[in-house]
């Protein structure tokens, strides 16, 4: 007889639920669904391919500089032009802001009250000490709002930002906004390092309930950054097999011969692989695959992470370790580049127009992101957006599973399999408005 | 006083935003927002904030129940109150595909067209904006006597509109800002900000890049229809600058401008009544 368990996510980007799949009381499997649906590819058809950097933020409030760049750079790429170098820097900025608010909401808003036992960081609830909460929630916000501060700087507006244009920046970043977007960040590095230390100890004990896969079947690691700065795109994106045996790279414009896509009558996002094997993208991804942080106090991070774990680690609850680690390599990073000079030169190149295809690339919090656009007439005729936790379901769906076995038997449930399975998705920290949008 | 937020189907943007205000705000009070709080349903709170528009019957079914547990509800950002981006997918040219398409398997069911809440539950406070910047939050919930947000972008953003400089043309797709200190209408940009609600603080034109409305109309505008508003700003560029009428008119008018998304998105082909200035904030 075949029953389901169902629980709804919370702590998560958009409207997902989890499915336990159960045959006479055994997990058969568990499935991670997304539950809401926009249908961008269908209606950007037609629309002016210039308007797409304004309209495709709007994809997902969480990551929306990285559409607002992939678009950016998808049009640069079909009209071949580059942007100068200050507007790139520029760029950067923005994803490094858009790194330390997605890490920093991921850390302390989604996956903290998991390590507290709370429901919320905010300390609503009973079952946590307040006092607590409330130091924690503060620092935790003021870490957050140097993330978006610093998109904000960038980009011009916080969520869905409008700086990028196809050819470069509209405007460069004032130097006394810079110096002083500096001392926070100065001010911020030691309380996130504080929080995330706290943050370390809370998770050693759960480290140990969520392990590897079951057998610990093979899949492929995904990234599309330096590996010697994560916070640097690359034109092209790395996967490399868990065991390390096996590394391919392709090109964005290559992802359809690379990558398999799945659709799913039970869900409103896709699932991608790799060689038919599921895939891991985002900060452990990131993590098992660079040589250096290119930071200091990330790179100090980075070592003590490889010699808890070991490198490649596996265990999804790392996830959430490294996007700590990194939390702390953006505001590092930010700093460095408010430093340069990002006021004077040329902020854009001439653009002229022109039909065709376009792809741009770059590394959202949750990995390679990929934006496709065809162009005719100055006109969008088709779209696609390659989204990273869409290349994470498969393992969602197994970590699930793998979970799921653990606490329920054939004669009974043990509890805490609701939280348990929270913890799982959490730590592919999976955005539903982009998986499905 | 407990309130609560409801995501129907949207961005998280406006979330995201309410987080930043968290210096301001007392989240001890935040009795229900998945996004950040982990409790499964709606309780009874003072002050129920509905995000994202009604685009599956899952979003009616959950307004509808919030709604009766709530004692004011307060519409916020542009997919609440005009179905915003997802409303996009109510085009006549694609709905029947999209429909065709996403009607299938175990998920929600898609409704015909994107709603705006007020079509389901009786609004008492708009908030627009895309999202709403989040000192608009502490004003609506700390002290909403203090928004009175009653006139244009133009305020906010501060640039100076020169008489003798009047550009002869629209500028060519890219946006450059050739003057950080002049109008960008001046430079022969199509902002709107002229006719757009201010209360953002006008962060686009700030930063260079012309405003697309997404406040929404202002106050002398929000009751009156769509041709008011092309009528009000083909009277700006006139006034402001060179331009052939006819090219301002055929650029307002292109049906598939980003700023259709904020202003008038809503009333340009439904048979929606504009909403009371007193209720916008």
């Amino acid at each position: 007889m075949s029953t389901t368990i169902q629980f709804p996510i919370s702590r998560i980007e958009g409207h997902a639920k989890v499915v336990v799949n159960l045959d006479h009381g055994k997990v058969l499997n568990a499935r991670f669904l997304a539950q809401e649906y926009r249908g961008f590819e269908q209606f950007l058809k037609g629309m002016p391919a210039e308007q797409m950097p304004v309209i495709v933020p709007r994809v997902c409030g969480v990551c929306s500089t990285s559409h607002h760049l992939a678009a950016v750079e998808a049009l640069e790429d079909a009209y071949d032009v580059k942007p100068p170098p200050v507007a790139e820097k520029i760029r950067h900025l923005m994803m490094v802001g858009q790194l330390v608010q997605n890490q920093a909401t991921s850390l302390f808003f989604f996956t903290l009250p998991d390590k507290l036992q709370a429901t919320s960081i905010f300390g609503a609830d009973e079952s946590a000490s307040k006092d607590v909460l409330g130091s924690i929630s503060k620092k935790a916000m003021a870490v957050r709002k140097i993330g978006t501060e610093l998109i904000a700087i960038a980009g011009g507006q916080f969520i869905h930002p409008v700086k990028a244009v196809v050819g470069g920046v509209v405007s460069g970043i004032d130097k006394a906004a810079a110096k002083e977007m500096r001392k926070k960040i100065k001010a911020a590095i030691p309380i996130a390092c504080s929080l995330f230390d706290e943050y370390w100890q809370l998770s050693q004990k759960m480290t140990k309930a969520v392990g590897d896969w079951e057998g610990d079947d093979p899949f492929y690691y995904m990234i599309a950054v330096d590996k010697n700065d994560p916070t640097r795109p690359v034109d092209h994106v790395t996967m490399q097999k868990s065991d390390g045996s096996e590394t391919v790279t392709f090109r964005p414009e290559d992802f359809r011969e690379n990558l398999q896509f799945h659709q799913v009558q039970d869900s409103f996002s896709a699932k991608t692989s790799f060689n038919d094997l599921p895939i891991r993208a985002n900060s452990l991804a990131r993590m098992n695959l660079i040589e250096s942080m290119g930071t200091p106090i990330a790179n100090g991070y980075l070592e003590r992470f490889r010699v808890q774990f070991g490198s490649p680690a596996h265990q999804i609850l790392l996830f959430d370790l490294c996007r700590g680690i990194e939390l702390i390599n953006g505001l590092e990073r930010a700093d460095r580049l408010l430093a340069e000079n990002l006021m004077d030169g040329e902020m854009s190149v001439p653009v002229e127009p022109r039909d065709g295809f376009g792809y741009g690339l770059v590394e959202a919090p949750r990995g390679p992101l990929i934006h496709h656009y065809q162009i005719e007439n100055g006109l969008i005729v088709n779209v696609e957006f390659v989204i990273p936790t869409v290349h994470n379901n498969f393992s969602i769906e197994r970590a699930l599973t793998t979970m799921a076995k653990r606490f329920v038997h054939e004669d009974r449930i043990d509890m805490g399999l609701d939280s348990a399975m929270g913890w799982v998705v959490r730590a592919f920290d999976p955005c539903i408005a982009c998986a499905t949008h | 006083m407990q309130f609560a937020v409801l995501q129907l189907t949207g961005c998280a943007g406006c979330e995201v935003s309410l987080l930043n205000a968290g210096d301001e705000l007392d989240l001890a009070k935040l009795a229900y927002m998945p996004l950040v709080v982990s409790t499964h349903d709606v309780p009874e709170v003072d002050i129920l904030l509905v995000t994202g528009g009604i685009r599956t019957d899952e979003d009616l079914f959950k307004l509808r129940e919030a709604a009766s547990k709530v004692k004011k509800i307060v519409a916020v950002g542009t997919c609440a109150i005009s179905g915003g981006v997802a409303g996009l997918g109510d085009r006549h040219d694609i709905r029947k595909h999209f429909l065709a398409t996403t009607h299938q398997g175990r998920v929600p069911r898609m409704l015909p067209k994107c709603k705006p809440i007020d079509t389901e539950a009786e609004v008492d406070i708009y908030l627009p904006g895309c999202p709403p910047v989040p000192d608009l939050y502490v004003k609506l919930l700390n002290d909403p006597g203090s928004l009175k947000t009653t006139s244009i972008v133009c305020k906010e953003c501060g640039r100076r509109k020169p008489k003798d400089l009047r550009p002869t043309k629209l500028t060519e797709s890219i946006h450059k800002d050739e003057d950080p200190n002049v109008c960008l209408v001046k430079q022969g940009q199509l902002c709107v900000g002229t006719s757009t609600r201010n209360g953002c603080g006008a962060p686009c034109p700030k930063a260079g890049f012309p405003c697309v409305g997404c406040r929404g109309p202002s106050n002398n505008l929000i009751e009156k229809d769509a041709n008011a508003w092309f009528e009000s700003l083909a009277n700006v560029f006139r006034r402001m600058t060179d331009i052939d009428p006819e090219e301002i008119n055929e650029a307002l008018r292109s049906p598939h401008l980003a700023l259709f998304l904020f202003q008038f998105s809503d009333y340009t082909e439904t048979e929606l009544e504009s909403r009371p200035k007193e209720k916008v904030l």
